[in-house]
This record gives structure tokens, C-alpha cells and sequence, in this order.
């Protein structure tokens, strides 16, 4: 299998393993590796914890996704895919992959912003 | 004081038993062997594996950048240690290999000899890196990569923007592309979130 189907296949499982898995109590949740994951994976190029950049603050994502069952999976495939974002122009493009192809690491970075309290101004 | 006085004096008293063309051509063969030496020595210590000879790159930096698009890519073409950190001119080089004197000293009394110690001063060591970087424009950036060079049509629009923003307030590359080739540190902080 080439690495490019054994990403697929491992990210397949990442999603199908978060739409299962019953959502993590918060101290499961590490946020210093989430933060480093973020951290090197220029996701703070883009979004801040609480204030909008050109992507949406993170306190604003848990807010949008509070109290739905799918978000966990639906922010993972947002972050393994490369599916479109919106802008605020209005242009799409892809939204950068995070730099990990450990799911347990994708999955924490995942849960701790579903875990941040919500609201930019919280 | 009198062996250099006669040395000296030596030195400067006109042969009286090689020619004009005989001197200048032992100097010319002389010169060329100096140069020749020099440069050798110069691309010998800029080599990947001279670079990564010390295990405090070989354990750390060294890990860290082949996972990056500057190890390997789609095009093949790799960008190593000394295409980024040395620069190409002589002058410059001269200079920057001098510096590197302070990196064998850090060596020799183990400032950074363990994962632990490297990464308590990851911030410190990434900072000069950029602020040298800085101060020359990112001038190693610009061996490969220029704002004239840019197809910026074949950009994501947002890429494009930033470059036209960066070109704009004068911004170089180092002031965004930071820690592309090696994990940032952790107490990291984007300019924009300071």
C-alpha cells in the first residue's frame, strides 16, 4: 500500500474510531501537546484561542459545536482532509493539514478546543 | 625582537637570485593553492554530513528538518544545513564561519550536549537564527526563493495576499516562515498573538 493510501486508511479509521468513541471527559484532555501540535503545525498562523484571525477563534468553534455529537469527527476531518474553508472574501481553499499522523495526538488537539470555554469573549 | 628585525629585514630586500617572472610565478602557484585550500576547506565543513558529524545536530535539528518540504519534495530538490545558515558569498562566509567557532566552543564544554539542555535553549538558539536572518533580509531565504521569482497566480489566494502585504510593509521571509525547517519552540508566541 502506498503511504498516500495508508494516510487515507489511517485517517478513515481516525474518523470512523471519533464518530464511535464516547466523547472524553475534560482532564483526559492534554492541553500542553494540543498546544504544541497547533504550535507546529501553524495552525496559530491562522486562528487564536480567543480572538478571530483570519480563521475563527477557537473559544468560538467549541461555542458553534457545543452539545453536537459529531463535531469531534467532523474537526478531525476538517483538519486531516484538506477540505475547503471559507473566508471571509468569500474565496474557499484548502485548509492546511495538521503535521501529525498520530490520531491520538490529532484526536487530544481536537478535544481540547471542543474543551475551551466558549465564546471569544468567554 | 632582533630575529624578527633580520626576518623582516630579509623580507624586504630585493632577490638578487630569482627572477621578476620566477617570483611572481611561484606567488601566482602559491596563490592559487591558498585560494584553492581555502574553498575546499570552506565546502568541506558545509557539507550535510559535517554538519550533522556532531550529535547535538544529528539527535535534534537534524531529526526535525528531514520531516520537512526542505528534506524532500515532490521536485527533488533539498535545501541543506549550509544552503540556509551559511551564506554564499566569501566575505560573508568568512564571517559566518568564524562565528561558528562560538558553535565548537558550545561543543567542547557541552552547553547543549543533551536533549534536555538543547531544548532549554531551543528559544534562545531559534532567536539569533532569526535575528541574524533578519538583519540580512533573510538573505539565505533569497538564494532560492524572491518576490520577482514569484508566479503568485499559481498561489492560494491567501499566500498571495500575505506576499502582497509582506512586500508592502517591507516584511522578509523569516518574518512569517519561521520554523519550517525545525520545530518552533515551545514558548513560541505568533507576532501577531505577542
Amino acid at each position: 500500500m502506498s503511504t498516500i493510501a495508508h494516510k487515507r486508511h489511517a485517517l478513515s479509521l481516525l474518523v470512523a474510531t471519533a464518530l464511535l468513541a464516547p466523547s472524553l471527559p475534560a482532564s483526559a484532555v492534554d492541553a500542553d501537546a494540543a498546544q504544541v501540535l497547533a504550535r507546529q503545525s501553524g495552525c496559530f498562523k491562522c486562528h487564536a484561542v480567543d480572538r478571530k484571525k483570519d480563521g475563527p477563534a477557537w473559544r468560538d468553534v467549541a461555542a458553534k459545536y457545543a452539545g453536537d455529537a459529531g463535531a469531534e469527527a467532523k474537526l478531525i476531518h476538517h483538519i486531516t482532509s484538506g477540505e475547503k474553508a471559507k473566508f471571509d472574501d468569500g474565496h474557499e481553499e484548502e485548509h492546511k493539514i495538521v503535521k501529525s499522523n498520530d490520531a491520538a495526538q490529532i484526536k487530544n488537539l481536537i478535544d481540547w478546543i471542543l474543551s475551551l470555554p466558549g465564546g471569544a469573549k468567554p | 625582537m632582533a630575529m624578527i628585525a633580520r626576518i623582516w629585514g630579509t623580507l624586504r630586500c630585493p632577490s638578487v637570485k630569482y627572477s621578476v617572472l620566477t617570483l611572481l610565478a611561484v606567488g601566482f602557484v602559491a596563490g592559487v593553492l591558498f585560494w584553492g585550500g581555502y574553498n575546499t576547506a570552506m565546502e568541506a565543513s558545509n557539507r550535510l554530513e559535517f554538519c550533522i558529524s556532531c550529535h547535538e545536530m544529528r539527535d535534534n535539528v537534524y531529526q526535525e528538518y528531514k520531516q520537512t518540504i526542505h528534506y524532500a519534495n515532490r521536485t527533488g530538490v533539498r535545501a541543506i544545513c549550509s544552503d540556509c545558515h551559511v551564506p554564499k558569498d566569501w566575505a560573508h562566509k568568512f564571517v559566518r564561519k568564524i562565528k561558528a567557532s562560538g558553535e565548537v566552543w558550545g561543543k567542547l564544554t557541552g552547553v547543549i550536549d543533551t536533549k534536555e539542555k538543547f531544548e532549554a535553549r531551543r528559544m534562545a538558539l531559534a532567536q539569533n537564527e532569526w535575528n541574524t536572518m533578519k538583519a540580512t533580509d533573510s538573505r539565505e531565504c533569497r538564494n532560492c526563493h524572491g518576490f520577482t521569482a514569484m508566479d503568485v497566480k499559481r498561489q492560494k489566494p491567501r499566500a498571495q495576499q500575505k506576499h502582497q502585504e509582506a512586500q508592502q510593509q517591507g516584511k522578509t521571509c523569516i518574518d512569517c516562515h519561521k520554523g519550517i525547517a525545525h520545530l518552533l519552540p515551545r514558548d513560541y508566541v505568533e507576532p501577531d498573538d505577542e
